[in-house]
């Protein structure tokens, strides 16, 4: 029976988004039809976040349940916010507190221009790699691991960020070390990732 | 008469060692050029781009391969929305949301570039006895909305004295400017002279900086996400500057971009 409910509760969700998408598209087309060009552009960038959303939501059925002992907080997924107002945004929660496992996937982050020099280029990522960060291949992507040390608890932090292409994936774990994150990372299916989210 | 020939001696021997110095830079600048493009340039080398986009290069390249002469440059066809947005809509219900995210990026593309002629065409063929710049007007649109539609129009004497005006949608440069409106400082001095200080534009509030190198700049919020940028080179005074910018229609370009 929790499983009717559930795929009517999905099917209701993707019935209203497309109802969303098509009623923008209507606008997009009946302003530009008429000359009203910036109502189009502003039914366009509705179709754009529409379509992020979709897209949000097709990637969170891709993400693995569980992460090792940790298991997806599914009900504090989030498809939208953070600083990237326009454009894919998609976060997921494993575990709880004090161990916790963030994983964030975001197009056109403006951290990729940075993150894809020291990756891409050798001599810079050589004279960037150090005990805190490296550059390592995580199902053949180049990515950046980072570590922190929190000097109050003595625990180790890692920071594992993968460019896409415009896509960011960044896989944050507390109290670890650099065999599990990678471990995890390898978990995500960043393949399937780049091919929707491009 | 021996201390007259000792300094003129002096003096040509300086310039002599100037000559060779400003060689030796000057060879020095081709090396590294040399090293990284791979061409060698020649003194007669000129290359430009006009506004149908063909481009000619009449440099030879030494290593033997041919250097370009001719060619037809892009086709600057925008793209065609109604048929972006008619693929947007077979990929969406194909389920295919990133194919039809990238049509609706196009058909986005082909409005702001239509946006962006249009606010081209209200502008002033000439302002302040400055003529436009034939092939020189630029409209930039990246698809994302969000990110901004730029649009250029550049005016000179055919001199030294150049207007250029920049239309922005863009947020982020907004959000720079909204600083310093709201900072409640009213001009920044350094060592006794004004660099920057708040004035009006056709009642609109501005900032208006000026710098010995770049020449005067003044920059316009419109409405929430818009921004007008006047930069003047070699105008005479800030009043000059103030009355080739009051040239520019802002109410209309306002509309234009759906601004209140």
């Amino acid at each position: 029976m929790k499983k009717i409910y559930l795929v009517l509760f999905i099917l209701t969700g993707l019935v209203a988004s497309a109802q969303e998408f098509d009623k923008n598209l209507v606008t997009a087309r009946t302003s530009y039809s008429s000359g009203d060009l910036e109502n189009a552009r502003f039914a366009m960038e509705a179709m754009l976040r529409d379509l992020d959303m979709a897209i949000g939501k097709e990637i969170l059925k891709m993400l693995p349940a569980q992460m090792g002992a940790l298991k997806a907080n599914v009900k504090e997924d989030n498809l939208s916010g953070g600083t990237n107002a326009a454009g894919l945004f998609v976060q997921r929660n494993y575990g709880a507190a004090p161990r916790q496992a963030e994983l964030e996937i975001i197009n056109n982050s403006p951290l990729m221009n940075s993150i894809g020099a020291i990756v891409n280029n050798p001599m810079l990522g050589g004279m960037m790699s150090n005990d805190n960060q490296k550059v390592i291949k995580i199902q053949g992507y180049k990515s950046l691991l980072n570590k922190n040390v929190d000097t109050e608890t003595g625990k180790t932090n890692y920071e594992l960020q993968i460019p896409l292409s415009n896509t960011l994936v960044t896989l944050k774990l507390n109290d670890t070390n650099e065999n599990e994150i990678t471990g995890f990372g390898n978990s995500i299916p960043l393949a399937k990732i780049a091919q929707i989210a491009q | 008469m021996l201390a007259l020939t000792i300094l003129t001696s002096t003096l040509a021997s300086a310039q002599i060692l100037n000559k060779l110095k400003g060689k030796g830079e000057q060879k020095a600048g081709e090396a590294i050029d040399n090293l990284f493009s791979g061409k060698k340039k020649k003194p007669a080398d000129q290359s430009s781009t006009n506004t149908n986009g063909t481009t000619t290069d009449t440099s030879n390249n030494s290593t033997g391969s041919p250097s370009n002469k001719s060619g037809g440059g892009l086709v600057s066809t925008p793209p065609d929305v109604k048929q972006n947005l008619d693929d947007a809509e077979v990929a969406y219900k194909k389920l295919s949301y990133g194919e039809s995210r990238y049509s609706v990026q196009q058909a986005m593309l082909g409005v702001e570039l239509e946006i962006g002629n249009k606010i081209l065409k209200s502008l002033p063929e000439t302002i302040s006895g400055l003529k436009k710049e034939e092939g020189a007007d630029q409209v930039t649109s990246t698809g994302y909305g969000w990110v901004g539609l730029t649009i250029l129009r550049k005016y000179n004497d055919g001199k030294e004295k150049e207007l250029r005006v920049t239309v922005a949608n863009n947020s982020v440069w907004m959000s720079a400017v909204n600083m310093y409106l709201t900072s409640g400082g009213y001009a920044q001095q350094t060592g006794g002279e004004q660099n920057w200080k708040q004035t009006k534009v056709k009642g609109n509030r501005a900032i208006i900086e000026y710098d010995e190198s770049s020449g005067y700049k003044l920059s316009v919020p419109v409405g929430q996400s818009s921004l007008l940028v006047y930069e003047g080179v070699n105008f005479a005074s800030e009043n000059e500057m103030m009355t080739a910018a009051n040239a520019v229609d802002i109410d209309g370009i306002k509309k234009q971009l759906g601004e209140k």
